[in-house]
């Protein structure tokens, strides 16, 4: 195997699972995200030449997200109680409360919110690299951000046990 | 714990733990299958992208120019890239081979722009197009690596006529259906004539060309658009050349 092959794998073995589950996130359906995560590992391989001396995980998840945005479908409101965290984390109905709480937070957010809150909160990155990799202004990452958090205030107010069993006061800033 | 953080919190726990679930092996070979897609497909997209240039010449000056559109060849394509054989009849379906590895005709020209270690540059390679005997080369944006190991990344070459026609041949863009890699190929291509000045024009702005002569034939001038001018991707609406004499040719 050549040597860019065998980078490319490790970088999947490497990457894969947290670009699958931003992808989950963004679109609220297992199959979706699989495919678009897998579009995306495709496309990453096809200029893998190019990407790998730069940064290819940055390269995937922005041609994650916007595939996912450009092609973006209301999403199967997915409540998975049937599959159960590979690694047990506290309480399993907590687990599964919290997973349902956020699909149906998510849920209510539009393709391009999701993909910003993923952005901003998954990958904790600046809001100017989301601008950056959303390729829109910072303005609209704000207010964008901004009406997300909003709504996610919303739909936590009406959810009597978000994850931790707290409920959130106000949807905070940054 | 914030509300922020508790988002984070949220959108963490439900991570699944371990390795991804991908078959690797798929995804390489559909990978390949994209890349090679995409090669013959750029043939057939610089066609196409030189008729839309003409038309937006003429359409702005309401005379020919230096693009003839007559020559503009209809976009059926098969590229076969260092053969010297004949390869199948022309078909709507473009093929391709895997970019040149073949030597270069002439001497490598360096741009300066530089994506890490390596060097953005332009060269020609042999080429054979079935039904077009006269056009024998290709003009290949590729990368020079620290140790001048040359890799190509984008061939660009006519598939009808012949390759010395006067005036401008194919441009070569990058696709702009998808997210621009960190190391963009900048809008390239090469005019045969005395250009010393080359302009490109996306709406009302003119972006002028960095321009280059082959050392194997000084009619053929290369010219790119450095991606700080001119976005790679983005469609020129038209463009010229003048001569010494700010003659436009």
């Amino acid at each position: 195997m050549a040597r860019g092959d065998a980078e490319f794998v490790e970088f999947v073995h490497a990457a894969s699972g947290r670009l699958a589950h931003a992808a989950y996130l963004m679109t609220g359906d297992h199959h979706q995200a699989e495919d678009a995560t897998q579009t995306a590992l495709v496309r990453t391989y096809a200029s893998w030449s190019r990407v790998r001396r730069d940064d290819p995980y940055a390269y995937t998840r922005r041609v994650l997200v916007n595939h996912i945005v450009d092609n973006w479908r209301r999403p199967i409101r997915e409540y998975p109680t049937d599959e159960l965290p590979q690694q047990r984390r506290g309480d399993v109905a907590d687990e599964v409360t919290a997973r349902r709480w956020l699909q149906a937070a998510l849920g209510t957010l539009t393709a391009r919110e999701r993909a910003i809150v993923v952005l901003r909160y998954l990958f904790d990155l600046p809001e100017a690299q989301v601008a950056r990799e959303l390729d829109v202004s910072l303005g609209t990452v704000k207010s964008t951000s901004s009406r997300a958090l909003e709504k996610l205030r919303q739909a936590l107010g009406e959810q009597p046990r978000p994850p931790g069993g707290r409920v959130a006061s106000t949807p905070g800033g940054r | 714990m914030n509300d922020t953080d508790r988002l984070r919190a949220a959108l963490r726990a439900s991570e699944p733990e371990g390795r991804g679930r991908f078959d690797v092996d798929t995804i390489m070979r559909e990978g390949r299958r994209r890349r090679h897609r995409r090669r013959a497909v750029r043939g057939a997209v610089v066609v196409l992208s030189v008729a839309v240039v003409a038309a937006g010449v003429l359409a702005v000056l309401r005379r020919p120019v230096s693009i003839d559109p007559a020559a503009v060849p209809a976009p059926q394509v098969t590229v076969t890239v260092g053969t010297p054989t004949a390869g199948p009849p022309a078909s709507a379906e473009p093929t391709a081979t895997e970019p040149p590895g073949k030597p270069p005709i002439g001497e490598v020209v360096a741009t300066g722009l530089r994506y890490g270690a390596d060097e953005m540059v332009f060269y020609f390679v042999p080429v054979s197009v079935p039904g077009a005997p006269e056009v024998t080369i290709g003009l290949v944006a590729g990368r020079r690596t620290p140790d001048g190991e040359l890799v190509a990344e984008y061939l660009a070459n006519d598939v009808e006529g012949s390759d010395r026609r006067p005036g401008f041949h194919q441009i070569g863009y990058e696709p702009s259906t998808e997210p621009l890699p960190a190391d963009p190929v900048p809008t390239f291509g090469y005019f045969v004539g005395p250009a010393v000045r080359i302009v490109g024009r996306v709406g009302k702005v003119s972006v002028p060309a960095k321009l280059a002569r082959w050392s194997e034939d000084p009619d053929v001038v290369i010219f790119w658009f450095p991606p700080q001018s001119l976005s790679p991707g983005q469609r020129l609406d038209g463009i010229l050349a003048w001569d010494a004499q700010d003659r436009r040719l």
